[in-house]
């Protein structure tokens, strides 16, 4: 018998090898090799130095850059609450065959690059695109507004991007709400607006936990988007990190940015959860 | 649930309509763009023509990433699988030491941004002589590809009854044998699925392209990403609608033998 299990974990490993070979050679080796580079002076092989971190830290052109790649992560979070909470309320409530469409309609467009969806923003948003050519010919502006190649650009097309994750994550936890809740909030006399604040939003929390923070976290790391549709102007960290890498040639700072980016995602993260769960804590030992 | 039965139009409903409408109107737009029949990028079109997809033709650039993306995510494809159904086949009818462990390292690429990936890989790859080539190129799409058919290889296997497998070698069916006439079968829309999806996640990528591709290796999103970058004319639109309109194939493929929502049941940094 001992024979039979060795000999199993001997096939199981001989399937394993291919995969992790990929994962360690392709991805762990390289990560903790670009870790040595931003550490070491002379590309990872010379004195240990934190000069790259410093010269980030010391410099306000790249505070400012994190603060904005942060800052433009929050609003898309925000708007793509606001608008992916009502979509899962709705999903939550409609027949099995409407969720359905609904489901396939807002994730298909993602299995098509992101290029390719931020140009039909660009047609869209442009100054001689669908918006601004309705507004004009009705009347209602003179001139075209500037839609694109601003923050406000990036936020649309991050909204775009990343509000599904939010309508799954929420419409998730609302799929799981017991509808017998509703039935007896109603019996008990409760109105509609005080059913949604006090069964459905706190039962919709953990989703909402979840959706914030896939949503920043995938928002503070685009590249596409903020090239595209923000141009020249609006640059974050991982544009500055494409730039260094690619063009300014200092691998050394490129692989300290890329650890900022890493790194003040998981820190921010870290924070919210912990607040998260002190509060609901809170509440448990307050009732 | 609350079943509103009500034939009005609800604000849920109106919003719901609008975000959906977001979400499918950029790719909706580009289609008929591609038929102006003049230079400026303009919505609603001027006229009618195919001069857009004419002109693909002087853009050799464009013709060259379209065959080379669709080989390149066609041999991720085609590895990947074969990687992913091996080791999610390990993990799940063997189970052996430290598979929770073994599980979440070949899911660790899709929790860090592919951006940063890709960056690492430039490096490592440059150190060891594999920068700009075909094969660094061709690893970093396996390795994006990888966790995505072992999860779904994974989560297909959940429902298989190993006592099959076991009748069959009682009735004499070597391992091999056993594998493909009883196993396989079984699994095979979770396997279809993981690599029709790898083909995707290759087809569509950019951010981990951005640091592999070379001159003679250009994928076609990295093309028009470029080309995005320089000028603006509706030659981005008619390559953008031949390849809506080839993904379009492929998501519905993916809808018939899997169902999307199921593909999306976890975290993914498709991009």
């Amino acid at each position: 018998m001992p024979q039979l299990k060795r000999s199993k974990g001997l096939i199981a490993m001989l399937l394993l090898v291919p995969g992790l070979i990929i994962i360690l050679g392709v991805f762990v080796l390289p990560m903790i090799y670009m870790l040595m580079i931003s550490l070491r002076e002379d590309m990872g092989r010379g004195a240990w130095t934190l000069v790259s971190y410093a010269h980030l830290f010391q410099d306000s052109y790249y505070l400012e850059i994190l603060w904005r790649t942060v800052k433009l992560s929050l609003y898309t979070v925000v708007v793509c609450l606001l608008l992916g909470y009502p979509v899962a309320m709705y999903m939550a409530q409609a027949a099995p065959k409407m969720r359905g469409l609904i489901t396939f309609l807002i994730l298909s467009p993602h299995l098509i690059s992101v290029v390719i969806r931020n140009f039909g923003w660009v047609v869209i948003l442009g100054d001689d695109g669908f918006i601004n050519n309705t507004l004009m010919s009705l009347g209602i502006i003179s001139g075209p507004l500037r839609l694109l190649y601003n923050e406000l650009g990036v936020v649309i097309g991050l909204t775009d991007s990343l509000i599904v994750y939010m309508v799954l994550a929420i419409s998730t936890s609302l799929y799981a709400i017991d509808s017998s809740l509703y039935k007896a909030a109603g019996i008990l006399g409760a109105s509609r607006t005080k059913q949604f604040f006090s069964i459905t939003l706190p039962l919709s929390l953990p989703g909402i936990f979840a959706g914030t923070t896939l949503v920043f976290s995938l928002a503070m790391s685009s590249f596409v988007t903020p090239a595209l549709m923000g141009g020249t102007s609006v640059k974050v960290l991982p544009v500055l990190a494409y730039e260094q890498m690619m063009a300014s040639l200092d691998w050394s700072l490129g692989a300290a940015i890329a650890f900022l980016l890493l790194g003040s995602t998981i820190l921010l993260v870290t924070i919210f959860t912990r607040l998260v769960e002190t509060k609901r804590y809170k509440e448990v030992f307050s009732s | 649930m609350i079943h509103v039965k009500k034939r009005r139009p609800t604000v849920l409903g109106i919003i719901t309509f609008f975000v959906v409408l977001m979400v499918v109107s950029p790719l909706l737009i580009i289609i008929p763009t591609s038929f102006t029949s003049t230079g400026a990028l303009r919505f609603p079109p001027e006229g009618f023509s195919l001069q857009w997809y004419v002109k693909i033709f002087d853009r050799p650039e464009f013709i060259d990433s379209f065959w080379f993306s669709l080989q390149l995510a066609l041999v991720t494809a085609v590895i990947a699988t074969i990687i992913g159904t091996l080791a999610a086949l390990a993990l799940h009818k063997y189970k052996p030491r430290g598979a929770g462990m073994i599980n979440s390292l070949l899911m660790s690429p899709l929790t860090v941004p592919s951006l940063i990936i890709g960056i690492a890989a430039l490096l490592f790859f440059t150190r060891i002589g594999l920068a700009g080539t075909f094969i660094g190129l061709l690893l970093s799409h396996i390795l994006i590809s990888v966790p995505y058919v072992v999860r779904l290889v994974y989560t297909g296997l959940s429902t298989f009854d190993y006592t099959l497998e076991r009748a069959a070698s009682i009735l004499g069916a070597n391992s091999f044998r056993t594998f493909w006439d009883i196993t396989f079968p079984i699994i095979r829309p979770a396997v279809f699925s993981g690599m029709v999806f790898a083909f995707l996640t290759s087809f569509d990528n950019v951010t981990v392209s951005l640091f592999m591709v070379s001159p003679s290796t250009t994928t076609l999103p990295m093309a028009i990403f470029s080309y995005m970058q320089e000028s603006l004319t509706p030659l981005v639109a008619s390559i953008s609608s031949i390849v809506i309109l080839l993904s379009l194939v492929f998501i519905f493929i993916l809808e018939r033998v899997y169902g999307l929502d199921r593909l999306f049941g976890s975290n993914s940094h498709a991009h």
